[in-house]
């Protein structure tokens, strides 16, 4: 039976190896990458899978069981997630998004690499760990840019003239927020105002913590087409930081029977990778800003 | 349930590399969470098994934990309990009978079955299962 000290030593050397090897790793890639600001597929599927193994290395011989393995990699995804949060400086909201991956990669890790250890075949794991370290390098170099339209269309039981009225600027939005994000303090549209009913005219998009996105109206034709660039967004530790909007959109169709197709089309880029992951969050989170603003937009057109 | 439905209408993404084995460790952080007993089940089940001849484990190719008799696969464990094992078609037929055991969750006509394990009486029935399976494959290797 291994000393009680010896255990918890071999245990928090496990932690600490695998987190002092990610951010070096991560420091690493950040002077590595074309553009530092972007956020690679390889910090966040490699890292925490070699972190898993990384642990599994330190925890091998010590005949720790899956459940206690679990436990284990539970608490270094957490330790982890905390010293993002202190030196990557992200907000709750970014960190709960990408907990997920991190707690999914980690606990892979631990048991691919307990799988590896107890094999013991040297040459097996050092192909699979030169295979991880091509993958995170390749991954690194590699030019990473992605933009995405979303596009959310809702039929308004109002005339496109009454509609249009309420699409260029409207009062504060009072209704309870649904989702979930916006409800645990992800900021959601509450107003929007303009200087002016033109082409070149300011707009302004208020959100619920006080940010404002500066947009500027490049398509100005009533009861059809309102279309507006973002000049300026606030950066937030919280993913603002990771997706910029480029461009929204209105477009109005009127139905010729006292009803209006209200289109809303938002242009975004994102800095994260893995897009399978981080842009299923991205067209949810758009989606779900759209969909606040056209229900108002809806209820406010109606109430006439 | 959920394992049900994902691999009912998502089972095609198991040919993406990693995918079923980040699946199976979410099943193991919600056993985890929900259910930690099922955890030190199949922890007994391995630690059970690990102790007869010729018996090694590794990671299953669609998540979860390997038995491998002499170097080939007899069965599978996947993280939220369920027990997939390979056995003759005459056996199938015999422990369908007893009524605890299901026809293999994807391959209903093959030699394979399935087992939940949900209480500590079920991990016995298991290593009872894991036990027949593995004197299968020694006794086949051995006259073999």
């Amino acid at each position: 039976m291994m000393n009680k000290k010896i255990y918890e030593f071999e245990v928090m050397k496990g932690f600490i190896l695998s987190n002092l090897f990610a951010f070096i790793v991560i420091g690493l890639s950040r002077l590595l990458k074309p553009d530092p600001g972007v956020f690679v597929y390889a910090e966040f599927v490699i890292v925490p899978l070699l972190m898993g193994i990384i642990s599994a290395w330190c925890w091998k011989g010590m005949e720790i069981n899956g459940k206690k393995l679990t436990g284990f990699s539970c608490l270094n995804g957490a330790l982890a997630i905390l010293l993002s949060a202190v030196f990557l400086g992200e907000g709750v909201i970014c960190l709960v998004i990408v907990s997920p991956l991190i707690f999914a990669f980690i606990i892979t890790g631990v048991f691919i690499g307990r799988a590896m250890f107890r094999k013991d075949n040297t040459n097996l794991n050092m192909s699979i760990l030169s295979f991880l370290f091509m993958l995170f390098i390749v991954d690194s170099v590699s030019k990473h840019h992605y933009e995405n339209l979303v596009s959310d269309v809702m039929v308004i039981n109002a005339p496109a003239k009454e509609v249009w009225k309420h699409v260029v600027a409207f009062k504060k939005i009072e209704k309870k927020n649904e989702f979930w994000l916006f409800r645990i303090g992800m900021p959601s549209p509450v107003a929007a105002t303009v200087d002016g009913y033109y082409e070149g005219a300011g707009r302004k998009c208020i959100f619920s913590n006080g940010y404002i996105f500066d947009e500027k109206i490049v398509a100005y034709k009533p009861e059809q087409n309102l279309t507006f660039d973002i000049v300026k967004q606030p950066k937030d530790p919280e993913i603002m930081g990771h997706i910029d909007i480029l461009k929204g959109q209105f477009l109005l169709k009127d139905n010729g029977n006292g009803t209006t197709t209200l289109t809303g089309n938002s242009w975004y880029r994102l800095y994260v990778f893995p897009l399978w992951y981080y842009d299923a969050w991205a067209e949810s989170i758009t989606r779900n800003v759209h969909l606040r603003v056209m229900d108002h937009i809806k209820e406010l057109s109606e109430r006439r | 349930m959920m394992f049900s439905f994902v691999v009912k209408n998502l089972g095609f993404l198991k040919a993406v590399p990693m995918l079923p084995l980040v699946f199976d460790s979410l099943l193991r952080v919600r056993a985890f969470i929900t259910k930690p007993k099922i955890l030190d089940w199949m922890d007994e089940l391995e630690s059970e098994a690990l102790t007869w001849p010729g018996m090694s484990m590794a990671i299953h190719k669609y998540g979860g934990l390997q038995f491998n008799s002499c170097g080939k696969e007899i069965a599978h464990l996947h993280s939220n309990g369920l027990l997939d094992l390979l056995c003759s078609k005459k056996s199938k037929m015999k422990l369908m009978l007893e009524g605890r055991i299901q026809e293999h969750h994807l391959f209903a006509k093959s030699g394979w079955i399935s087992f939940y394990i949900r209480s500590k009486d079920d991990v016995n029935y298991a290593k009872g299962l894991l036990l027949a399976a593995y004197l299968k494959k020694h006794k086949g290797n051995l006259t073999g």
